[in-house]
């Protein structure tokens, strides 16, 4: 397993994507993990993720991709 | 030996907390009145004529009567005369009655006390000049009393004079040749231990006290917690230290460093030397008693390995530099500010200790978020509790457990969660141990066999071996026969639950994806077993969940604390005595650490740093502007120093790089630091990557609080001087003045006040005001003046209680072909957590390494027998342990502690985390283990950095000499 930083950025934000998939429809799943994002990650955390969202072919699940997408839109 | 155990909290605190009124207080609201030796007393029903007249100041002779036992009747020495009977009745057993009038002294009686002492003392060795004993005798005291003047029998007959001692324990001795055999050992192990260690061996003349099957006290199933040797009124049972040091002379009151009971002890010195520690009987947290660790493990504090003067060095290549402390502050300011000049202010961050006290938490936050500029701080709390503040936050509102230990007097079903209360919380162990004697119901939710299960005279128990990890499927399923059989509390969830969040939560949990049966197959617990649990949690009258790390350190530990909340919210057992969610703590102060603002998201008092009207609070008293977004948390600091952009760190009282998962990721990240300062009592794990190492102080060495598992504030006080002349929070003063952030303080006191000032749950705190209550459970403050111990009576922080919808997601760790096994970590009595200190104390006979538990089918599979090494490895690294078999074990999962750094356990966690808080999984590792000849890698490279790094401290130190 590679330990490097964004690897686990990646997997930390996909985990709590798959943990939360059951708190409603998709806006509320988004929205929470958004949230969730914004109130525990540290700023460098967030512009990390936030930057690698944008690249093609990552490894962001559907509910990630789409919270980091609302997170980006406050803090980008 | 005078001090006892009484059960009743509330009484005893206005009593006399030294004093022994000779059996236990009434819990009757009836008063009674009487009249002893012409005094009319009013006492509660129910109460002893011996205590009666205890309270009146009437003190009569007693032997085998001590208030933390039942009433035993043996010894005779109260007898008294009572109006209208005949006879000479024991004051002792005999109950008061109205109008009853007792006479406790006149000839006859004196000459029947008198004829009952000459008998003990017939038997008993008169060399009190050389007892250790003596000035602290209870036998003495009553042959003084009773006006004992000569021994008719002579002292040749028959006796036990010359009868072997017991010296196997190593912190007390037994010389059954001073025992009177008055069986308070033995009550004692009995009532208030609950261990049954000790029997009365043989009849009339030749019975005697026995350990065991006769097999010595360190042999026997004795704990070691001392309650007997406290309850011994002679020199039978004496502590060690009592022996070579002599009595004490003075006392000070303070509170156990060690586990979240927070036990309190009357430290009893000479001068500044501890000669031992007594618990007091006036703690709220453990009512007089204790565990081994906090009465007998505080050697540690005068060790020759503390560290005593300040160090520096440039690189941890090379040997340390001993320096003045406004050198070693410097050079550390300095090299604080040239990494934030270099690589930007959010390049460095600090770790609280859950160890030191709430003040010196509350300082080295505010360090970080006021001198550091950024909010880069985080505690040890990270890898134990996270998921514990998260969780109840969410769910009830306060990120604390919801009771008093004494509320588990009313408790009527107990349901254990991963925690291992005997072990790791012991003195609360004995009093669950209590309440399963007297007929409370018991349901352990573990993959292991604890020994609660194992706990003697225990009426209904029921064990539900779950796999690792899947613990919120277990608790799923509870709460889906909770719903599906109707067992909720309705009213409950009407009047005290928020509907919408209610009704979400009750669809998610009818389906039948969550059923027991469904659920079967990936918890491994039966489905009948299942719903039967939750049916007697539910239909009881008071049902109480207890719960520790095993819930915490998954990857789904914040859903499990939901969960749990969850569990507590359906059947109304939330609010009220003897019911509530009560998380386990590990260390003495996780709870303080986490209400003092230790995490990076978060203010003291849970304030979220979003938050502006709190921030800007912070910001008036604190003269600076703070960061409104949160810090890194400890694995995310770890990541940065890897990835480079993390470049000092300041590290108060934790040791890191033992006790976090991973330790091949640890080690690298530590060594990628341009400045680590660890502040410390002894070279720890961590200490050995750091550029400068500061002397920090034991807790008898300074002044302070901290707050136990029952959100309870306790007062630590200073029993002798810091060794290297400054307490802990002096350092960070210091510290923070060389950064040019002024801080003055003259006292922790006026910490205290500014935490009041800044945190709406600590309003009424002041020491002043801790002076006066003894102890006070948060929140404290206008609404509640007096503090709080039980939460959410009436309605809860957020108003309504949340039910939260708790998906079950397996961990990404599973047993596989190549990793087939589940480890699980753990920790046992004698030792404490990294080991540092207890492994510098006589605890080391119990536990002198860490071993790998395997059950027997597993150990057959793989030809390993008892003591074999064994190689155990997962993906994140591979260490060497030797082999226990035990049919504590479920097959299929292993077991150890982290106690001994060379161990290496955290070399195969992994670092896998909590979805919510990153809290490790340390609970759940897959894992191979083969036999092998040698240590592993790790463990050889491990010794090697090991010897370097005491060299380079030992080179210094000769210097020095
Ligand atoms: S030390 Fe504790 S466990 Fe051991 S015999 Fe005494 S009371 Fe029992
Ligand atoms: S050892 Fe002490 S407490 Fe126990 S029976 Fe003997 S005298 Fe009593
Ligand atoms: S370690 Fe815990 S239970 Fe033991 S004496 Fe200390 S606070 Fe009490
Ligand atoms: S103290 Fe009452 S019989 Fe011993």
């Amino acid at each position: 397993m590679s330990h490097s930083q964004l690897d686990q950025l990646v997997s930390m934000a996909n985990q709590i994507a798959n943990n939360n998939a059951h708190q409603g429809d998709e806006t509320v799943v988004v929205n929470f993990v958004a949230s969730h994002l914004k109130r525990f990650w540290a700023r460098s955390m967030k512009q990390q993720i936030i930057d690698y969202s944008q690249t093609a072919d990552n490894n962001l699940n559907h509910i990630a991709a789409k919270a980091v997408a609302e997170l980006a839109k406050e803090y980008a | 030996m005078l001090q006892h155990y009484t059960p009743s909290t509330r009484d005893v605190t206005k009593l006399d907390p030294n004093k022994d009124y000779g059996t236990a207080a009434s819990t009757s609201t009836t008063l009674v009145t009487l009249e002893i030796d012409g005094v009319e007393v009013t006492v509660p029903d129910g109460t002893s004529v011996m205590r009666a007249a205890a309270l009146a100041d009437i003190n009569i002779p007693k032997l085998c009567a001590s208030d933390n036992l039942e009433a035993f009747g043996s010894c005779r020495l109260c007898t008294v005369q009572i109006e209208g009977r005949r006879g000479f009745p024991a004051s002792c057993t005999t109950p008061v009655n109205a109008g009853m009038k007792v006479i406790t002294q006149n000839e006859k009686i004196a000459k029947l006390r008198r004829n009952v002492m000459e008998l003990y003392i017939s038997d008993h060795p008169l060399d009190c000049l050389t007892c250790p004993a003596n000035g602290n005798c209870e036998l003495q005291d009553m042959a003084g009393a009773v006006g004992l003047r000569e021994v008719r029998y002579g002292f040749d007959g028959h006796n036990h004079l010359e009868a072997e001692k017991d010296t196997s324990n190593p912190y007390f001795t037994f010389d059954p040749s001073k025992c009177i055999v008055c069986s308070r050992c033995v009550r004692a192990c009995e009532e208030v231990q609950g261990t049954f260690a000790l029997t009365i061996d043989g009849r009339g003349f030749d019975s005697k006290v026995a350990a065991g099957q006769d097999e010595g006290f360190l042999d026997s199933d004795c704990v070691s917690c001392g309650a007997c040797v406290q309850a011994c009124p002679t020199s039978t049972l004496m502590e060690n230290s009592v022996i070579d040091m002599g009595q004490p002379e003075h006392s000070v009151v303070t509170t156990c460093a060690y586990c979240g009971v927070g036990c309190s002890f009357k430290a009893e010195m000479k001068g500044d030397q501890v000669v031992r520690m007594v618990p007091f009987k006036g703690g709220d947290a453990n009512q007089g008693h204790s565990c081994v660790k906090g009465r007998f493990a505080f050697g540690y504090a005068t060790h020759k390995d503390r560290i005593k003067e300040p160090m520096i060095r440039d690189s941890i290549d090379e040997p340390w530099r001993t320096v003045s402390w406004e050198e070693a502050l410097a050079f550390s300011a300095e090299r604080l500010k040239a990494i934030q000049e270099k690589y930007g202010r959010e390049s460095i961050g600090g770790i609280t200790s859950s160890r030191c006290t709430n003040e010196e938490t509350y300082l080295v936050q505010k360090l970080i978020r006021a001198a550091f500029g950024n909010n880069n701080t985080d505690t040890c709390a990270r890898v134990c509790h996270s998921p514990t503040g998260y969780g109840l936050k969410t769910t009830l509102g306060e990120s604390a457990g919801t009771q008093t230990f004494d509320s588990i007097r009313h408790t009527d079903v107990m349901l254990v969660i991963g925690a291992n209360p005997t072990d790791a919380h012991p003195v609360f162990g004995s009093m669950m141990r209590r309440r399963l004697r007297e007929g409370a119901q018991l349901i352990v939710a573990d993959p292991r066999k604890i020994d609660l299960l194992k706990t003697p005279h225990l009426k209904d128990a029921l064990h539900l071996p779950l796999r690792p990890g899947t613990n919120v499927a277990l608790v799923n399923s509870m709460a889906h026969v909770i719903i599906e059989e109707g067992l909720e509390d309705t009213n409950f969830i009407n009047e005290r639950c928020e509907d919408e969040a209610y009704q979400k939560w009750r669809a998610f949990i009818s389906k039948s994806v969550n059923s027991p049966e469904s659920m079967e197959s990936v918890t491994g617990v039966s489905a009948n077993d299942v719903r039967h649990a939750a049916r007697v949690y539910a239909e009881s009258n008071n049902g109480a969940i207890f719960y520790g790390l095993g819930v915490t350190e998954h990857s789904q530990g914040s859903t499990m604390v939901m969960g749990i909340a969850n569990l507590a919210l359906a059947t109304g057992n939330i609010g009220r005595e003897g019911v509530g969610v009560n998380p386990l703590r590990g260390q003495n102060n996780v709870q303080g650490s986490c209400d003092m603002g230790s995490f990076p998201h978060e203010l003291p008092g849970y304030q979220h740093v979003s938050d502006d009207v709190a921030r800007s609070n912070f910001e008036s008293v604190w003269g600076v502007k703070l960061d409104n977004e949160p810090g890194l948390r400890i694995p995310n600091m770890f990541d940065s120093a890897i990835a480079g952009s993390f470049k000092g760190m300041y590290v108060q009282g934790e040791d890191i790089a033992q006790s976090d998962p991973n330790t091949h990721h640890v080690e690298a990240a530590l060594k990628s630091l341009e400045c680590l300062i660890v502040q410390d009592i002894f070279l720890n794990e961590t200490a050995k990557f750091a550029h400068v190492l500061l002397p920090g102080s034991t807790f008898l060495e300074k002044n302070g609080t901290f707050t136990n598992a029952e959100r309870r504030i306790n007062r630590v006080r200073k029993v002798m001087p810091p060794l290297a002349g400054k307490e802990d929070w002096e350092v960070t003063v210091a510290l923070s003045n060389a950064l040019g952030y002024p801080m003055d303080y003259q006292h922790p006191s006026e910490i205290m006040d500014e935490i009041a000032q800044l945190t709406p749950t600590f309003t009424g705190v002041s020491y002043q005001f801790l002076e006066e209550q003894g102890s006070i459970q948060w929140p404290c403050n206008e609404e509640n003046p007096l503090g709080t111990p039980i939460m959410h009576e009436v309605d809860f922080p957020i108003g309504k209680g949340n039910f939260a919808v708790t998906e079950y997601v397996a961990t990404e760790e599973r047993a596989s072909r190549r990793f087939p096994l589940l480890l699980t970590t753990g920790r046992i009595l004698s030792q404490y957590n990294v080991g540092a200190q207890t492994r510098r104390t006589d605890n080391q006979v119990w536990h002198d390494e860490d071993v790998l538990e395997l059950h027997p089918h597993d150990a057959e599979e793989r030809g390993v027998k008892d003591g074999d090494w064994l190689g155990i490895s997962s993906r994140a690294g591979q260490t060497v342990l030797r082999a226990v078999i035990s049919e504590r074990m479920q097959a299929g999962v292993v077991y150890t502690t982290f106690h001994h750094p060379g161990s290496g356990a955290n070399v195969i966690t992994t670092d896998n985390s909590d979805w919510a808080t990153n809290c490790p999984e340390y609970k759940v590792t897959a894992v191979q283990v083969e036999k092998v000849s040698q240590p592993s890698q790790w463990q050889r490279d491990f010794v090697q950095f090991d010897k370097k790094q005491q060299s380079f401290l030992r080179e210094d130190r000769k210097v020095d000499v």
